[in-house]
């Protein structure tokens, strides 16, 4: 089931599910021809104003889900303006995840965004080829990027650009096999299931763990006013 | 002079019985199974169903989950074993003192289930030694409640004489796996669905899935 661009005649949502994945890699003007749908969605309109050449298309998707396809180079910017601005408020990153379609197609970093205040939701999407999987972290923006970027790393391979703490979470610190959610990666792994074996008990559970973390299991104490009743004369008697 | 004092059997009968060692030390640690629950997945909630009143596993000597390794006597090992949580699994074993058992409960932590992949052990028995495999997806209480009892009937076949055979571990084996290589790839190659996956280190080809009658209209 294909569409007839020349038709004129919008996409409904429904459609581009049936139509799958859509390639977008012609740049901003071409890519902007028979994807986009007539923009309802005010923040949709908002982005392509303010940064109309880092907005190279944008779709409906399941109905009623806004999708934004962005410059990965400029992505903290986009970003950080749909969290900053009042009208935008995008305050809730609810997910970072990434899309391998196969193929020798670009990766997708996906960024989920809700707003609690404006009670609107967007996807923003970048496509990153094969050969440059890197792109800045959001992590300055909403602290929560943290683990789901190190997920995206563990499982796609994508390299987050200033992140803190750029480890694996999910599979094992030593895990050498790749990439386990990238579509060029085998099912049952790369090494033969006695290396992989010999390997996951070679493994120390505390290593997961930075020291200060382990260390750091101390009740947390609380600060007091010293000029409570509670300070250094009181204390004496106390004691 | 304690004659007057009644025995067991009553006034008159001796104050003791003679037995075998070996029946009185099996009966004691039959009967007194603590086990030491690791519940990865759902198989963990038919064990907590085990426990709970309506099955009632204190009836049979496992009268206490212990959750320390150190006063445990049986392993349930209940649930998918990621690789991450292999050495987990192994320092546990190790912790526990012998005597001590293993049970293997589900299809996931037998052979790996249907997690034929990457990030799953496929068979806790290459990891740790299992006395008893638990069929099932998850094994129902009852069957949970059989596998231990047959726990019981191999402790009731043991015997002193050959404990130090049976119970001797090598303090250098603690965190390495159980199983050779040449083990581990037989008992971990693909079987059922998975004959077909394409894996660098080996395909491994069978004609499981390859019959024609095998497939469905």
């Amino acid at each position: 089931m294909t569409h007839d661009a020349s038709s004129g005649d919008p996409l409904s949502g429904f459609d581009l599910v049936a139509a799958g994945p859509q390639r977008s890699r012609e740049g901003p003007e071409t890519a902007a021809r028979h994807h986009d749908v007539p923009p309802g969605n005010p923040t949709v309109t908002a982005l392509r104003k303010q940064f109309p050449d880092a907005v190279f298309h944008n779709l409906i998707c399941a109905g009623d889900e806004d999708v934004v396809y962005v410059d990965p180079g400029r992505i903290t910017e986009i970003l950080g303006w749909l969290h900053r601005e009042a009208d935008q408020h995008y305050d809730h990153l609810a997910d970072v995840t990434a899309v391998d379609y196969g193929g020798g197609k670009p990766l997708e970093v996906v960024y989920q965004l809700w707003s609690i205040p404006h009670r609107a939701a967007l996807r923003v999407k970048c496509e990153l080829p094969l050969d440059a999987l890197e792109i800045e972290t959001a992590t300055g923006i909403w602290a929560g990027a943290n683990w789901l970027e190190r997920e995206v790393y563990d499982l796609f391979g994508i390299h987050f650009t200033g992140h803190p703490d750029p480890r694996r979470i999910l599979m094992p610190e030593n895990y050498a096999e790749g990439h386990p959610l990238r579509k060029d990666f085998p099912l049952r792994g790369r090494f033969s299931r006695a290396e992989q074996t010999r390997r996951a008990l070679t493994q120390n559970p505390e290593d997961y763990y930075a020291a200060g973390e382990i260390a750091g299991r101390v009740p947390q104490t609380v600060e007091v006013d010293g000029g409570d009743a509670t300070g250094e004369e009181g204390g004496g008697d106390v004691l | 002079m304690g004659l007057d004092k009644p025995g067991i059997l009553g006034t008159g009968s001796p104050a003791f019985l003679t037995t075998r060692l070996d029946f009185v030390v099996n009966w004691a640690r039959r009967n007194s199974l603590w086990p030491m629950p690791f519940g990865t997945a759902c198989c963990a909630i038919e064990m907590m169903a085990s426990a709970a009143s309506n099955f009632d596993l204190a009836r049979f000597g496992m009268e206490r989950m212990s959750f320390s390794p150190r006063q445990a006597d049986v392993l349930i090992c209940a649930g998918r074993v990621p690789y991450k949580l292999a050495p987990v699994l192994r320092r546990i074993w190790d912790q526990m003192m012998q005597p001590k058992w293993c049970i293997s409960m589900g299809a996931c932590a037998s052979s790996g289930g249907v997690f034929d992949v990457y990030s799953m052990v496929q068979g806790i028995d290459t990891i740790v030694p299992v006395d008893v495999y638990i069929p099932g997806c998850p094994p129902r209480p009852e069957g949970l409640i059989y596998g231990l009892m047959m726990v019981q009937e191999k402790i009731r076949g043991e015997s002193l004489a050959n404990h130090a055979a049976l119970r001797a571990e090598d303090p250098l084996a603690a965190g390495r796996p159980r199983a050779g290589n040449e083990e581990v790839t037989d008992l971990t190659g693909p079987f059922g669905n998975s004959t077909h996956q394409n894996r660098v280190s080996g395909l491994v080809e069978t004609d499981a899935i390859g019959r024609a009658e095998d497939r469905l209209p």
